[in-house]
């Protein structure tokens, strides 16, 4: 690998692929597409594929909206994993530490009684995927990462 | 990037019922739009509201949090925003959050427009 490219974020992740793009709302079509591509590529259905490119976007929506603010300085980096049977999406940020986890899943009865709206994007990001993982940025990564794990069909 | 349209809405106007009909996406960029027409009808007394998911192809919780936001304004005002035409992939969306406990969702359009209160 060429380590002096911008890109190399994940370089030491032995991923198969890998974009950055800015940290605003009109790239989420080109996340979908990239990520929608790599799971058809291995194996998920086409509605599987939507629903993983759909958490995705929550994720990326998340990042976009609540930890950069719509600053468009600021970019995502995105990549395509695949390890131990797994399908993962690696997505790296350089905001401030913030980990979806931490974000209770809501009770979707009391959500309608209260006629409330946003905070669902955890919540699908939970139901789509088989596992997701944080790690918040340290002196040497400088990078905040999500990722997104979905086991591979048989 | 080409500049084509992300989400069209098209605006058909019936004496008691405005039929919304979305072609393209429904994310997170694109929400603000669906969210300044709804606001726009609900803001001239227009509550009865059917909304046409026929040429749409995507949709996030951004988008699904736009139907949250104007829901029980329209109900509290004896209408209802009433929802017909997705396709499987849309409506699985819908179903993956429990939607369809809170809206009324149908196959077709004649059925979704006969459920409007007289």
């Amino acid at each position: 690998m060429n380590g002096g490219i911008a890109m190399s974020v994940f370089d030491n992740e032995q991923c198969i692929a890998q974009i950055e793009v800015a940290g605003t709302a009109d790239s989420l079509e080109s996340i979908r597409d990239f990520v929608r591509r790599y799971a058809v590529q291995w194996g998920f259905s086409e509605e599987q594929a939507g629903l993983i490119a759909l958490a995705t976007d929550e994720a990326c929506s998340n990042i976009i909206r609540h930890t950069y603010k719509n600053d468009c300085s600021k970019n995502v980096s995105l990549a395509i994993q695949v390890k131990n049977g797994q399908f993962n999406i690696l997505i790296a940020d350089s905001g401030a530490e913030f980990n979806p986890l931490s974000v209770p899943s809501p009770d979707m009865e009391q959500y309608f009684k209260m006629f409330r709206s946003g905070g669902l994007g955890i919540y699908i990001m939970r139901k789509v995927m088989d596992a997701i993982s944080y790690t918040a940025a340290s002196a040497s990564t400088m990078r905040n990462t999500l990722i997104l794990s979905k086991k591979l069909p048989s | 990037m080409s500049m084509t349209t992300k989400l069209t809405i098209e605006h058909q106007k019936d004496t008691s019922i405005d039929k919304l009909y979305l072609h393209g996406y429904l994310d997170m960029h694109t929400a603000p739009q669906l969210e300044s027409s709804l606001d726009n009808l609900i803001k001239t007394g227009r509550h009865n509201i059917l909304v046409n998911f026929r040429g749409l192809d995507y949709i996030s919780s951004a988008g699904l949090g736009v139907f949250m936001v104007f829901i029980e304004d329209v109900r509290l005002n004896g209408g209802d925003i009433k929802l017909t035409e997705m396709k499987p992939k849309i409506f699985t969306v819908f179903d993956l959050l429990g939607f369809p406990m809170l809206f009324d969702i149908s196959e077709n359009e004649i059925d979704a427009l006969a459920k409007f209160a007289p």
